[in-house]
């Protein structure tokens, strides 16, 4: 149920990610994306965990859009950036699924308080590269420097997330694995995680605390930068169409850990232990990319939302999640969208 | 002109690569913060934790100085090994907690790593127990060794010294190795917040007092089962 304090804070923060450089009338954050369709197949084990229509096997039509976490409208492809991959599962059942991940495997807060204060410590500034005297105190004190500014980059949010970082343990090391994310080469040459933690329920009835990764079957593969290798602000369109043309297709595999008993599961901050035990749920093949005309109708249009569950899937009570779901609705009416899928719209 | 454009900037950026700079980092600046900033030498093994994954497919990275690291020595260290290699594969069937388990000779060190269920004191007790003999012939060959013999009375100092030479395990998540510097100093987890720009120095520190170091908990195909639970499954027989 939400309140009207929840619309309240969910407004504050959507006004709060919309950049200087931004567009209003587009996402304040995860701006520049492409649409992507395919289709979504079980593995035969899935339904011995959930009982939900996504893991019962069939071949269940996805639309997909990828996406670079910048709010900034121009595209800057080679900027290290953390990239978003949100899934619509278009089910048989009265609602779809929509499974929302992205490159890092945390989220930088865990609660609503925090989240708004990191977001108003975040917003971006004007960018200055160190000086060259500041880089070897940097050298001298055995610390990375900080990197040098990019061509034509104006503002960033990497200074108040350094600071804010610097005061609150948990946004430690999304804030430092941020800092060292890079670029991938491709957009199905990334992992994506989905962050936050679902409750599936078995056959049986038992039910399983769980958080999904999608693991791209070509293997992850990031972008060299260096000093001489100047970031290429536009190839990651012209790369998935090139790699989706003559009939070739991308794949992931869906993994699901489980949780245990101590596991965090209401705090996305926490990332779980590498060795919990992973689940093929099922692989997701990609094999057309929408052309100009249907990525504004349509991609652009979509309202994709974190808390768009079928039955058997159900969200865990992590704060951040259900926060999203009214600042996802609010993002999606103020530039016009669609109709946010809980009020009957796509 | 941007600072990353003057040349004097440009000049800069290249430090890290100059054979010069290497040399006063080395020699200079790693002495000088060691002096003002030593990190306690960090445990080794896996961490403790009551979680059923965390307790299963543990590993153990056993680094032993050998005490003649000559080619003598090492042949020596060899037949150890190779003259109980029954005793050995037997005891790792009795032990039944043992996924994998390998010797490897690197430079003057022999390594015992090895993959295992359950608490580490009690893997190495069930060792002890069952291939003790073979413990007493490796350890004849390692430096301080020879005062763990025989290691079948000497359980807890020889469980001690598995520990000591276990090597630490850097956490999956780089940020907890301040978690885990700030304990090793009896700092708890509402300490100071550490300023995040100092990770890097702390691992170069750290390197001091753990010389060698296993990255992260390692990999796992199938997480989360026992060689007991993959053996039922497999239908083997035990």
């Amino acid at each position: 149920m939400t309140t009207n304090s929840d619309k309240a804070v969910a407004k504050e923060m959507v006004d709060i990610m919309h950049r200087p450089d931004g567009d209003p009338k587009l996402r304040p954050i995860h701006t520049n994306g492409i649409g992507v369709t395919g289709f979504f197949k079980a593995s035969e084990t899935a339904a011995e965990y959930s009982n939900s229509e996504p893991f019962q096997g069939n071949k269940i039509p996805v639309t997909i859009r990828f996406s670079n976490a910048s709010g900034n409208k121009t595209r800057h492809d080679g900027w290290s950036d953390i990239r978003g991959m949100a899934t619509r599962f278009h089910l048989n059942g009265p609602q779809d699924f929509d499974l929302i991940a992205m490159t890092l495997q945390e989220f930088f807060t865990p609660d609503v308080p925090s989240t708004l204060e990191f977001l108003k410590a975040a917003r971006p500034t004007p960018y200055h590269s160190a000086t060259p005297l500041q880089k070897i105190r940097d050298y001298l004190s055995l610390k990375v420097p900080k990197r040098n500014r990019y061509p034509h980059e104006d503002l960033s949010p990497d200074d108040g997330g350094k600071k804010y970082a610097n005061k609150h343990k948990f946004a430690q090391l999304p804030i430092f694995q941020t800092a060292s994310i890079g670029a991938p080469v491709s957009y199905a040459r990334a992992a994506y995680h989905a962050v936050h933690t679902f409750i599936i329920t078995a056959p049986n009835g038992k039910r399983n605390w769980v958080r999904f990764t999608w693991q791209p079957v070509a293997g992850v593969r990031p972008r060299p930068i260096g000093p001489d290798n100047k970031p290429d602000d536009d190839y990651l369109n012209q790369e998935i169409r090139d790699r989706l043309s003559d009939r070739e297709t991308a794949r992931f595999t869906l993994m699901m850990s489980l949780g245990e008993q101590e596991d965090e599961v209401n705090n996305c901050t926490k990332p779980w232990p590498l060795h919990r035990t992973r689940i093929v749920m099922g692989m997701l093949t990609l094999n057309h990319v929408l052309d100009a005309k249907a990525q504004e109708s349509k991609i652009e249009k979509m309202s994709y939302n974190p808390c768009l569950l079928p039955e058997g899937i159900e969200p865990s009570d992590d704060p951040i999640l259900h926060i999203r779901r009214t600042a996802y609705e609010i993002s999606s009416k103020e530039r016009h969208a669609n109709r946010c899928p809980f009020a009957g719209g796509q | 002109m941007s600072n990353e454009e003057s040349w004097f900037g440009r000049f800069v950026d290249t430090l890290p690569t100059k054979g010069w700079f290497k040399f006063l980092s080395k020699y200079v600046v790693t002495p000088y913060w060691l002096w003002k900033d030593p990190k306690p030498k960090l445990p080794g093994g896996p961490r403790v934790s009551s979680q059923p994954s965390d307790n299963v497919q543990r590993m153990m990275n056993l680094i032993m100085p050998l005490k003649d690291p000559s080619e003598i020595g090492k042949a020596r260290a060899v037949m150890a090994i190779a003259q109980n290699v029954d005793e050995i594969f037997g005891g790792l069937d009795n032990v039944g907690t043992v996924h994998f388990a390998r010797f490897v000779i690197l430079g003057d060190k022999l390594c015992m790593i090895s993959v295992y269920d359950g608490d580490f004191s009690n893997y190495i007790r069930d060792f002890i127990v069952t291939v003790g003999s073979v413990f007493d012939a490796i350890m004849a060959e390692i430096e301080g060794g020879s005062a763990l013999i025989p290691t079948e009375q000497n359980v807890e100092a020889f469980i001690e010294w598995v520990h000591e030479h276990d090597l630490f395990q850097a956490p999956d998540f780089p940020t907890e190795l301040f978690t885990l510097q700030d304990q090793a100093k009896g700092i708890g987890p509402d300490g100071p917040v550490h300023d995040l720009s100092t990770l890097p120095r702390n691992l170069v520190l750290q390197f001091h007092s753990n010389p060698d170091i296993s990255l992260g908990g390692g990999y796992r195909a199938y997480p989360g089962f026992s060689a007991a639970q993959i053996r039922e499954k497999l239908g083997v027989g035990w």
